[in-house]
């Protein structure tokens, strides 16, 4: 559990990687879904955002990607201006990519084939390999895999290979939407411990959402909490997971 | 006994210019979810181009295909890019629409320009039979088509499987935010697909033009048996359409040659679209694999 050292997050103090300002967005033309979120998240954190079904914490991230216009505010990445970036540019200018809530492996395709499309952007072969093999350091169990179509392996392996596919093109960011969906809890638990450990050892910096409100403030530095379409809570970790509000309502907690 | 191998034979070669004319509709329908319902019409454009191409400077259908091609793939590049990209993002019903006003614009075009007439294409190479000893004989006009058909396939697939580009496509078919999240650019990609199956479409009816009769309102019938053949064979699959196509050709002729009477080419028709039925209550799949529709194509 990294919100247990209670020391705050590494990065602090420097400029943040990402930050939002005060976004709206919406997909009706005159309902705005977000009304005013800021977050940030700095170099090296796992930041997790929380709330209830329909708070917007999925159109943050489609906003921050691209996916969906950002009508009023700013996303900055790095200090730049990021906002209404195209999705298929955010990993090229901005290094930031998605492991989004659905399934997303190329799933007639097999599990090398789908690392090597993480570095579609790439054409030097000889680094495409170099990455693969660092991947399936990363992750032994896909280098088993590697020549079995994608769409026939377990729910928990699809979502290693999403995330080892992510990691593929060296992102500085990764946005990760609610990576215990569907999964056994169990499988849940090695996700998170992956995500932690990728963490520590790489300094990868996350942003996740997650429906699983415990399980995913403990595998982060800080979180968020995010309510009609705005931000209501936010702080290290441990103290939203001491929180009284923010038990009541998110944690099952009395 | 004979009659048989002919009808083997020509069911055959039936299969093969079926293949060629169908692949590009379900290429597009399996990458980008697009009904293109002027398919039709693409084919006889290239008939046409072959026709014009060979009465006004001799010139073979087989040799004006590759020109043909190239025509037809910038003008399907243009088209996705100012009005089937415009539309993509709505529901699927809207893109089945204006491709099938464009269909009526482009066949009243044609009869504007060309007139009505049937017109047929003479080929010196696409002519005559090769005798199969006294058991069979094989016409050389499906055959060329055959050939072509074949090289074409193994073209496509291995651009498919090994290239970049062929990877691309196959990623966004499967996965259209994935594709986006690795940095595929979407619309590029649906267009230089459309414009790829466009170009092979109109290089069927040209090759084709020397078989069946060229005129501007031939198109719907081939459409409809694009119909069939991409439900037989899954979307988007290049081996599933060879299997269906063939299948669907060899279905024909023995239903043409074995049924009483003159009933033969009714009941062909007859039998072709009830497998369509029974195919898409049975097995939605498609008989011989192939992609699952796009998931993201419209909602």
């Amino acid at each position: 559990m990294l919100g247990t050292n209670g020391n705050g997050a590494p990065g602090s103090g420097s400029r943040p990687l990402l930050e939002v300002q005060d976004i709206y967005a919406g997909y009706d033309p005159n309902v705005d879904i977000l009304q005013g979120v800021t977050l940030h998240v700095n170099e090296g954190e796992i930041v997790c955002v929380i709330g209830p079904n329909g708070a917007g914490k999925s159109t943050v991230f489609k906003a921050v990607y691209g996916m969906l216009g950002v009508r009023k505010g700013t996303v900055l990445c790095n200090g730049r201006d990021i906002t209404n970036i195209r999705p298929q540019d955010a990993l090229k200018t901005a290094g930031i990519t998605i492991v989004p809530q659905l399934r997303s492996v190329f799933s007639q395709m097999t599990v090398h084939e789908n690392l090597e499309l993480g570095m579609y952007l790439s054409t030097d072969k000889a680094k495409v390999a170099e990455r693969i093999d660092y991947v399936y350091d990363l992750f032994p169990r896909l280098g088993e895999r590697a020549r079995q179509e994608a769409g026939t392996m377990s729910g928990g392996e699809q979502r290693m290979l999403e995330i080892g596919r992510a990691l593929m093109w060296e992102p500085r960011l990764v946005l990760m939407d609610e990576p215990s969906a569907g999964l056994a809890p169990i499988i849940t638990k090695s996700i998170f411990k992956a995500i932690t450990r990728l963490n520590q050892e790489i300094g990868l910096t996350v942003l996740m959402i997650e429906q699983n409100a415990r399980q995913g403030l403990q595998a982060s530095h800080r979180g968020y909490v995010i309510e009609l379409g705005r931000q209501t809570y936010d702080g290290l970790a441990d103290d939203l997971l001491g929180n009284a509000n923010v038990r009541r309502a998110f944690l099952g907690g009395h | 006994m004979d009659t048989l191998v002919q009808a083997l034979i020509n069911g055959i070669a039936v299969g093969g210019f079926l293949t060629l004319m169908v692949l590009g509709f379900s290429i597009i329908w399996g990458v980008m979810g697009v009904i293109n319902f002027a398919h039709g019409e693409f084919i006889m454009v290239g008939a046409y181009m072959a026709w014009f191409a060979r009465s006004e400077w001799g010139v073979e259908p087989l040799y004006s295909a590759l020109p043909i091609f190239l025509i037809m793939f910038v003008v399907g590049f243009v088209l996705q890019k100012l009005v089937v990209n415009k539309v993509i993002d709505r529901p699927h019903l809207v893109s089945l629409l204006v491709m099938f006003a464009v269909s009526i614009i482009m066949s009243n075009s044609v009869k504007l320009i060309a007139g009505a007439d049937f017109r047929r294409v003479n080929s010196d190479i696409q002519r005559g039979f090769w005798e199969l000893g006294d058991i069979a004989t094989i016409p050389r006009k499906h055959t060329v088509v055959l050939v072509v058909a074949i090289i074409v396939l193994v073209a496509l697939q291995t651009f498919l499987q090994k290239t970049r580009l062929g990877k691309s496509i196959r990623a966004a078919a499967q996965n259209r935010e994935a594709a986006q999240i690795v940095g595929i650019d979407i619309k590029w990609v649906y267009a230089f697909t459309f414009a790829l199956c466009i170009g092979i479409t109109a290089m069927s009816g040209a090759l084709t033009s020397t078989i069946i009769p060229v005129f501007p309102f031939m198109g719907p019938p081939w459409a409809l048996r694009a119909f069939v053949i991409t439900a037989l064979s899954g979307l988007g699959s290049v081996k599933g359409t060879l299997g269906a196509a063939m299948f669907l050709g060899l279905l024909e002729s023995l239903v043409a040659t074995y049924a009483p009477g003159s009933s033969g080419s009714q009941l062909a028709v007859i039998t072709a679209f009830g497998l369509l039925v029974v195919t898409l209550v049975l097995r939605p799949q498609g008989l011989f694999g192939g992609l699952r529709p796009v998931d993201a194509g419209g909602h």
